[in-house]
C-alpha cells in the first residue's frame, strides 16, 4: 500500500521580494531516509520544505518525487505530509477532529479512523486527550498532536518542521527515537527540519547543512562531523575550535603551518579542504588531550576556566588572546586559573578549512 | 496592642475589599474617579430610563401587574400566527408585492430575521471573494462597498421605494428594457422594508466576516490542502467555521439594526403593513398620545427591548466562548488570494458584480434626488438642480437644522471620548469585581433600540424635572439639545469605547507600570504614556461615533421633534418624506449633507490612522 518515495530538488530558488531566501539548492533524498535540514534560524528550512510540501512555488528549479515531476501539483495532489513549525492545530475541533480530519479526507471507514486515532495519539503519549481543544494544551502537547495528525494518515513521504523544538529535554529525546522507530516501522521517507545539530546528529540517515539559501554540506552525521568542508558547517555541528592559520610550507604530503605563533607540522595533505590562502586550523575539543604522545604537537597557554559536566571536563584555555577548548575525560591533578598548560592533539586530526 | 491589632486587621480588610472590587491594590483617586464616573453615567442615563419604562409597564392600577402584556399578547393587531392578507396581488397593470402580516410583533421578528438570512448571505459571499481570489477591479469593489455604509436616514429606504414602484428603474429594466418580467413587479410594505434593510445592513456582515477572514492563521489552511481538503470542504471544514465569530457578531447586529431599525417603515408608511411593527407602533403612539405616560408603549418598549437583548445575550456568550485567539507561533501572516477559475470569474462579474451595484443604488439615487427638479412618473430622475442644496446653505430655517446636528453630535463625542477612555482604562487593566460590569456597560447601549431610549428619556426627563424646566418635555419652553446630546452619547458611545478597548489592549501595562514605578502619578502615566499610544484608535472611534450620532434617527425624531426650532436635520428629513412627494428631494439634499460628513470622516481617518476603514462590530 505505501510506496516509498525518493526526492529530488533541482535548483530550486526562491525570492520574496528583496530576500533571496533559496539560492539553488539541489539535493536527492532517497528511499526510506530520514534526512535532516539542519541550519541556523532563517536560513530557508522551512521555505525550502513548503515548497517539497506544494506549499510555495519556487521562482525557478523543480521538484521531483520517485522521478517525475511534481512541481506543478498542488499540495493536496502531492501527499506530502507536513507538520507545521507552528503546529497549525485547527482551534475549532477538538483533538480527535483534527486528528482524524486527514483520515476522513482520505474517506476511510469510521471504525478504523477510530482504531487510527487512538494508535496516533498512543503513539506520541496523549491517550485520553481525545475531546480537548487545543487551547486546553500546553505547548508541548499541542505539538505532539500536531505530529500525531500527520503520523495518522501513514503519508509516504512524511516532513517534519522542528516538531519538537516546544517538548522538554528528556521528552525531546524519547520523543524522536519514537519518530526514528516509526519512520523504520512504517518504512517512510522522512524530511527533518532542525536546527539543533545534536538532534540532527542522533536522528538522521544522512544531514544537509544548510546557511543563508545554500547547502554547505551533505552528508552522514559522521561524515559531516569528522570531516566538515566548510567553516560554517564544523562551526555550526558541535563545540570546534577553529583559527586563523598560514600555511608555511608543503613537503611530501605533510604540510606545516604557523597557528597563534605556533609552528604545527606533520598535518596530511589531504586534510586541506579548499585553496591555500586564508585558512583556517580547526580540532575538536575532544582530540585534544592534557598528556604528551608519540607524534603529537603542541599549544601552551594559560589556564582560563574549567568547567565540569559530568561526562567530560572542559578546560578553556587562553592562548594568545584566544580561546582554545579542551575536552577530557577527567583531571588527575587540579587545575588553577592562570597556571601554564601545555596540550597535545595529533596532526591527523587537524582540518584546515576556508572561509 | 489590642487595639492596634485590631486596626490593622480592619485595614488589610478594607484593602481586600478595594482589591475584590475595584482591582486595585491601593487606594487611588484616579483610578476610582475613572470606575465611578461611566458607572454613574450609564446608569442615570440608560438602567434608570429603562428601569423607570419597567415600572410603567408592569403597573396596573397601581399594583405590579401583568395586565399590559397579557392584552397586548392576546390581541390579534400585535400577534396573529395565521397571517392576513396575501402573498401578492395580481392588479391589471402590475403585480404588488407587501408582505404577509402576522401581527406587529411577527413581523418585526420576521422581517428581522429575513433580512439577517439575506445580509449574511450576501455579505459572507462579498467577503469570501474579496478575501479570496484577486481579480481585475478588485480595488474598484473595495471601494464601491464602502457605498452601502453612507447612512442617509429615511431618504434610502424612499429610493428603495422609488426604484420597485411599477414604473421604476427595476421593471423598467427588466421588464421594459430586457423583458424577462412578463408583468411589472411592484414591492412595497413589508417586503421592501426588508429589501432596504438587507442592503443598508449587509455591509455589517461584510465587514465582520471579512475581518475575521484576514485573521486566519494562513498554516490552518494550508494544512488542512496539505492534508488533502480542497475547495468547497476546506471552506465547509475550516475556513467558514474559523470564520464564524465574525459571521455571527455582523448577523446579530444587523437583526437588532432591523428591529430597532425606524427609517425605512416611515419611508414605506403609505402602504399601511409596514406601519404594522414595533417601532413603528410605539412611535406612532407616542406621537398621538404625548404627554401621556402610555403602559402600552412602555410595555411594547419592553418587549422590543427584550428581543433585542436576547440576540445581544446570545451572540456575547457565543462568541466569547469562540474567541479564537489564533495560537499563531513563527508563522507569518499574509492573506492567501488565488486566482478564480473561469466559472468563478463569471459569477464575479455577472452575479457579484451586479449585486454589489444593487446595493449602493440607493445612496446614488439619494444623490440623484438631491441634484434633480423631478422623479415621481419616470424611472429615472429628471432636470439638474442646485436649488435643494443651495437652500441648506442659504436658508437660515433649513441651515439651522444641520447646524443643530453637528453642535449635538459634536458635543456628545466629547462626553464619550471622555467616557470610553475611563471606563476602557479601569475594565482593561484592573481585575476587580467591577470591572466587567464596566466593560459590558459601555457595549450594552447597542442592544438597546433607540426608540425604547426614546420613549425611556421622554418619562424619565418629565418625571425627574420640575414642569417648566427647559429640560422637561412636557413644558412649553422644552429645548432638547441637552437630552439629544445625551442620548447621542449613550446610544454611540460603543463604536468609540471598542476602538479605545482595542487599543488599550495593544499596550502593555508594563509601559504605565514603569512610569509609575519611577515616580509618576497614575494619572500621568495614562494621560502622558496611555493616551498618546492610543490617539489613533481614540479618533477612529470618535470619528465613527460621530457619523453615527449625526445621523441618529430614533430619538431625533421623537423627543427631538418636540421643538422643531432645536431639532436635528433627521427630525427634518422625516417631516420632508412624510410630506408631499416634492420635498423628498430637499430631504436627499440633506442625506447629500451626511453623505458628505461621512466620506470626510473616513478619508480623514484613513489618512490619520492608516487603517483602511474603521468599521462596527462586537468583540
Ligand atoms: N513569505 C515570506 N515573505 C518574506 N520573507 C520570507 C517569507 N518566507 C520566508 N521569508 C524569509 O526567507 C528567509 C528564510 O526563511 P525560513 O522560514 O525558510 O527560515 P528557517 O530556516 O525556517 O528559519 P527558522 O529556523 O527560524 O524557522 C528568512 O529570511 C525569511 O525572513
Ligand atoms: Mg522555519
Amino acid at each position: 500500500m505505501i510506496t516509498l518515495v525518493t526526492v529530488k530538488i533541482d535548483r530550486v530558488v526562491k525570492r520574496f521580494g528583496e530576500i533571496v531566501a533559496l539560492k539553488g539548492v539541489s539535493l536527492e533524498i532517497k528511499h526510506g531516509e530520514l534526512f535532516t535540514l539542519l541550519g541556523p534560524s532563517g536560513c530557508g528550512k522551512t521555505t525550502l520544505l513548503r515548497i517539497i510540501a506544494g506549499l510555495e512555488y519556487p521562482d525557478e528549479g523543480r521538484v521531483y518525487f520517485d522521478g517525475s515531476d511534481v512541481t506543478d501539483l498542488k499540495t493536496y495532489e502531492r501527499g506530502a505530509v507536513l507538520v507545521f513549525q507552528n503546529y497549525a492545530l485547527w482551534p475549532h475541533m477538538t483533538v480527535y477532529e483534527n486528528i482524524a480530519y486527514g483520515l476522513k479526507i482520505r474517506k476511510i471507514p469510521r471504525d478504523e479512523i477510530k482504531e487510527r486515532v487512538k494508535r496516533a495519539l498512543e503513539l506520541v503519549k496523549l491517550e485520553g486527550y481525545e475531546d480537548r481543544y487545543p487551547t486546553q494544551l500546553s505547548g508541548g502537547q499541542q505539538q505532539r498532536v500536531a505530529l500525531a495528525r500527520a503520523l495518522a494518515v501513514q503519508p509516504k513521504l512524511l516532513l517534519l518542521d522542528e516538531p519538537l523544538s516546544n517538548l522538554d529535554a528528556k521528552l525531546r529525546i524519547e520523543m524522536r527515537s519514537e519518530i526514528k522507530r516509526i519512520q523504520r516501522e512504517l518504512d517512510i521517507t522522512v524530511i527533518y527540519v532542525t536546527h539543533d545539530q545534536e538532534e540532527a546528529m542522533a536522528l538522521s540517515d544522512r544531514v544537509a547543512v544548510m546557511n543563508f539559501g545554500v547547502i554547505e554540506q551533505v552528508g552522514t552525521p559522521r561524515e559531516i562531523y569528522q570531516r566538515p568542508k566548510t567553516k560554517f558547517v564544523a562551526d555550526f555541528m558541535g563545540k570546534n575550535n577553529i583559527l586563523p592559520a598560514k600555511i608555511l610550507e608543503i613537503k611530501n604530503g605533510r604540510a606545516t603551518l604557523e597557528v597563534l605563533g605556533h609552528r604545527i607540522s606533520g598535518i596530511p595533505a589531504e586534510n586541506i579542504l579548499g585553496d591555500y590562502s586564508d585558512l583556517y586550523f580547526s580540532i575538536r575539543p575532544e582530540k585534544v588531550s592534557l598528556t604528551p604522545f608519540e607524534g603529537a604537537q603542541a599549544f601552551e597557554g594559560r589556564v582560563d576556566l574549567v568547567e565540569y559536566y559530568g561526562f567530560f571536563v572542559e578546560i578553556v584555555i587562553k592562548i594568545k588572546d584566544v580561546f582554545f577548548f579542551v575536552r577530557v575525560p577527567d583531571l588527575k591533578e587540579p587545575l588553577k586559573q592562570g597556571d601554564n598548560i601545555k596540550v597535545y592533539f595529533n596532526p591527523r586530526d587537524v582540518i584546515l578549512l576556508q572561509e | 496592642m489590642n487595639t492596634k491589632m485590631a486596626t490593622v486587621v480592619k485595614k488589610v480588610r478594607h484593602r481586600k475589599i478595594l482589591e475584590n472590587i475595584f482591582g486595585i491594590p491601593h487606594f487611588d483617586l484616579f483610578a476610582i474617579v475613572s470606575y465611578v464616573i461611566p458607572l454613574a453615567y450609564i446608569f442615570i442615563f440608560l438602567i434608570v430610563p429603562l428601569a423607570e419604562m419597567l415600572k410603567i409597564a408592569f403597573t396596573y392600577n397601581g399594583a405590579f401587574s401583568l395586565h399590559w402584556f397579557k392584552s397586548i399578547f392576546s390581541q390579534e393587531f400585535y400577534i396573529s400566527p395565521k397571517p392576513q392578507g396575501s402573498l401578492y396581488v395580481d392588479t391589471p397593470q402590475y403585480i404588488y408585492v407587501e408582505g404577509l402580516d402576522f401581527g406587529v410583533i411577527l413581523n418585526s421578528l420576521i422581517v428581522a430575521m429575513f433580512v439577517t438570512l439575506l445580509a449574511t448571505l450576501i455579505g459572507v459571499t462579498l467577503a469570501y471573494v474579496m478575501y479570496r481570489y484577486t481579480f481585475p477591479g478588485k480595488s474598484i469593489f473595495r471601494v464601491l462597498l464602502i457605498v452601502p455604509l453612507l447612512m442617509t436616514p429615511f431618504v434610502n429606504a424612499y429610493v428603495v421605494k422609488l426604484i420597485f414602484r411599477e414604473n421604476g428603474i427595476f421593471n423598467w429594466i427588466l421588464h421594459d428594457l430586457i423583458g424577462i418580467l412578463p408583468k411589472p413587479i411592484r414591492i412595497d410594505g413589508l417586503v421592501g422594508v426588508m429589501i432596504a434593510q438587507a442592503i443598508a445592513y449587509y455591509p455589517i456582515v461584510y465587514l465582520n466576516t471579512y475581518a475575521s477572514f484576514v485573521n486566519i492563521d494562513p498554516s490552518l489552511e494550508e494544512q488542512a490542502e496539505n492534508l488533502g481538503s480542497r475547495g468547497f470542504k476546506l471552506l465547509r471544514t475550516i475556513t467558514l467555521p474559523l470564520a464564524l465569530p465574525g459571521i455571527a457578531a455582523g448577523a446579530t447586529l444587523t437583526f437588532i439594526f432591523s428591529l430597532e431599525d425606524l427609517g425605512a417603515p416611515i419611508a414605506f408608511h403609505s402602504a399601511s403593513i409596514a406601519k404594522k411593527l414595533i417601532t413603528y407602533q410605539i412611535y406612532d403612539k407616542f406621537l398621538s398620545e404625548t404627554g401621556y405616560r402610555s403602559p402600552e408603549i412602555a410595555a411594547l418598549a419592553i418587549i422590543l427591548l427584550a428581543l433585542s437583548l436576547l440576540a445581544f445575550a446570545l451572540i456575547r456568550k457565543y462568541v466569547s466562548l469562540r474567541q479564537y485567539a489564533m495560537m499563531s507561533k513563527g508563522g507569518r501572516w499574509y492573506v492567501r488570494t488565488v486566482k478564480p477559475k473561469w466559472w468563478q470569474y463569471v459569477i464575479i462579474y455577472t452575479i457579484v458584480l451586479p449585486l454589489v451595484l444593487f446595493t449602493i443604488t440607493p445612496q446614488i439615487g439619494v444623490i440623484l434626488l438631491a441634484f434633480s427638479k423631478e422623479w415621481s412618473r419616470t424611472p429615472y430622475p429628471r432636470g439638474f438642480t442646485l436649488q435643494h442644496i443651495s437652500q441648506i446653505a442659504l436658508d437660515p430655517s433649513v441651515r439651522r437644522y444641520v447646524i443643530n446636528s453637528i453642535t449635538y453630535a459634536f458635543t456628545a463625542i466629547l462626553i464619550i471620548v471622555v467616557i470610553s477612555v475611563m471606563a476602557s482604562y479601569v475594565s482593561n487593566r484592573f481585575r476587580g469585581v467591577l470591572s466587567p460590569i464596566v466593560e459590558a456597560l459601555t457595549v450594552f447601549p447597542l442592544a438597546v433600540p433607540g426608540i425604547v431610549i426614546a420613549i425611556g428619556y421622554f418619562y424619565f426627563f418629565a418625571s425627574i424635572t420640575p414642569k417648566t424646566s427647559v429640560l422637561n418635555p412636557l413644558s412649553v419652553s422644552f429645548n432638547p439639545g441637552p437630552i439629544l446630546i445625551i442620548a447621542y452619547s449613550i446610544r454611540r458611545m460603543p463604536f468609540t469605547a471598542r476602538s479605545i478597548y482595542a487599543g488599550i489592549q495593544q499596550v502593555h501595562a508594563s509601559l504605565e507600570e514603569a512610569a509609575m514605578n519611577l515616580g509618576s502619578t497614575r494619572w500621568r502615566a495614562v494621560m502622558g504614556i496611555l493616551v498618546p499610544l492610543i490617539a489613533m484608535n481614540v479618533l477612529g472611534g470618535a470619528m465613527l461615533s460621530f457619523v453615527y450620532a449625526m445621523s441618529e434617527t430614533s430619538v431625533s425624531i421623537t423627543i427631538g421633534s418636540l421643538e422643531m426650532s432645536k431639532a436635528p436635520m433627521t427630525a427634518y428629513m422625516r417631516d420632508l418624506i412624510v410630506s408631499a412627494a416634492g420635498s423628498a428631494h430637499m430631504a436627499a439634499a440633506l442625506g447629500f449633507i451626511l453623505i458628505a460628513v461621512q466620506i470626510s470622516a473616513i478619508i480623514l481617518s484613513t489618512i490619520i490612522t492608516k487603517q483602511r476603514y474603521a468599521f462596527i462590530g462586537i468583540t
